[in-house]
């Protein structure tokens, strides 16, 4: 005979109705698959050629539709770097815990690094054009970084002033962007370039400018990260 | 049928969760979960959401799973010289 009230208890039956719930609707929703269309996106698509001049929707809607929202993405990244920073400053030391050699890295990393750092800023630039931005071009510019850190132990290291600064400039314009745009046009994070023709590299007005200082920033930011994860002092 | 590959990729990933989650060896685990970014790198591309896709591929599969194995091979070494 089993107790109901002491072997199950009511948490474990309430979130098991409600994943075999969520399943039965993902398995319906699986096997009729189509692209969900809400009113809202089909009327940002809509306005988005006109208002924005930018090809790509969704960067037209992170970076002028929902500004104000990348300004506090970019404040939390920020923060967390900075937390993690103030964590492991005493750590941060001129010793890589990868410490053999691996010649086959170190050979590809030479080709290979300037090749990331391109990609990286192509898909940067190319934001209002095709999948990707300033987030996505960022974080391939660190990784770049990283497979450095990995391949040549002391002999690559940052020049901390230089990167604090980029950091910090691009950030600031990037305020400084919004803060035109309030000015001249009465909004924060409102266009004020001219549009220019849809599809063309110069175009999509002050969207693609905010794109390069996020990617520059989010760049600076996350290889401080790999940074203060891969260099570490000896613990004795 | 592009509803059954995404079922079929969908069921993937919840056993690759299942063996995350339950793997005793760490830096195995971090392995099965850089895959699993990998999985929803394809779920994300067929569901139209590109931007996400991209997204996903350098934070999940790149750079999170390098931190998690740099960390855990860290923790290893100072255990070593204790």
């Amino acid at each position: 005979m089993i107790n109901i009230k002491k072997d199950i208890s009511i948490e474990t039956l309430v979130v098991s109705l409600l994943v075999s719930v969520m399943t039965i609707m993902l398995i319906s929703l699986f096997l009729n698959f189509e692209v969900v269309t809400s009113s809202i996106g089909t009327e940002i698509i809509g306005i988005n050629a006109d208002t924005t001049g930018s090809a790509n929707a969704v960067t037209s809607v992170v970076t002028y539709f929902r500004g104000f929202d990348t300004l506090g993405e970019v404040t939390i990244l920020f923060l967390s770097i900075f937390g993690i920073g103030l964590g492991l400053e005493g750590y941060k030391d001129k010793l890589n815990i990868f410490a053999y050699e691996n010649q086959l890295l170190k050979t590809a990393v030479d080709t290979l690094f300037p090749l990331i750092i391109l990609f990286g800023f192509y898909v940067i630039i190319h934001g209002h054009l095709s999948p990707g931005g300033g987030f996505q071009g960022g974080v391939i510019i660190a990784s770049a970084f990283l497979l450095m850190f990995l391949a040549k132990n002391d002999d690559f290291a940052l020049n901390h002033k230089i990167m604090g600064l980029i950091e910090a400039l691009s950030g600031a314009s990037f305020i400084l962007v919004g803060l035109l745009g309030l000015l001249i046009m009465n909004r924060f994070f409102d266009n004020f370039l001219p549009l220019g023709t849809l599809g063309d590299l110069f175009s999509g007005g002050v969207i693609p400018l905010i794109y390069i200082f996020v990617g520059l920033k989010v760049s600076a930011e996350i290889t401080a990260l790999v940074e203060y994860f891969v260099r570490i002092k000896d613990v004795k | 049928m592009i509803g059954l590959i995404v079922l079929s990729i969908f069921i993937t990933l919840i056993i690759l969760a299942v063996l995350i989650i339950s793997n005793e060896d760490l830096p195995h685990s971090v392995i099965l979960f850089m895959g699993f970014g990998l999985g929803s790198v394809i779920l994300f591309f067929l569901f139209s959401a590109p931007d996400v896709a991209l997204t996903e591929a350098v934070i999940g599969t790149g750079i999170s799973g390098v931190v998690f194995l740099v960390t855990l091979l860290q923790i290893r070494s100072k255990e070593v010289n204790r």
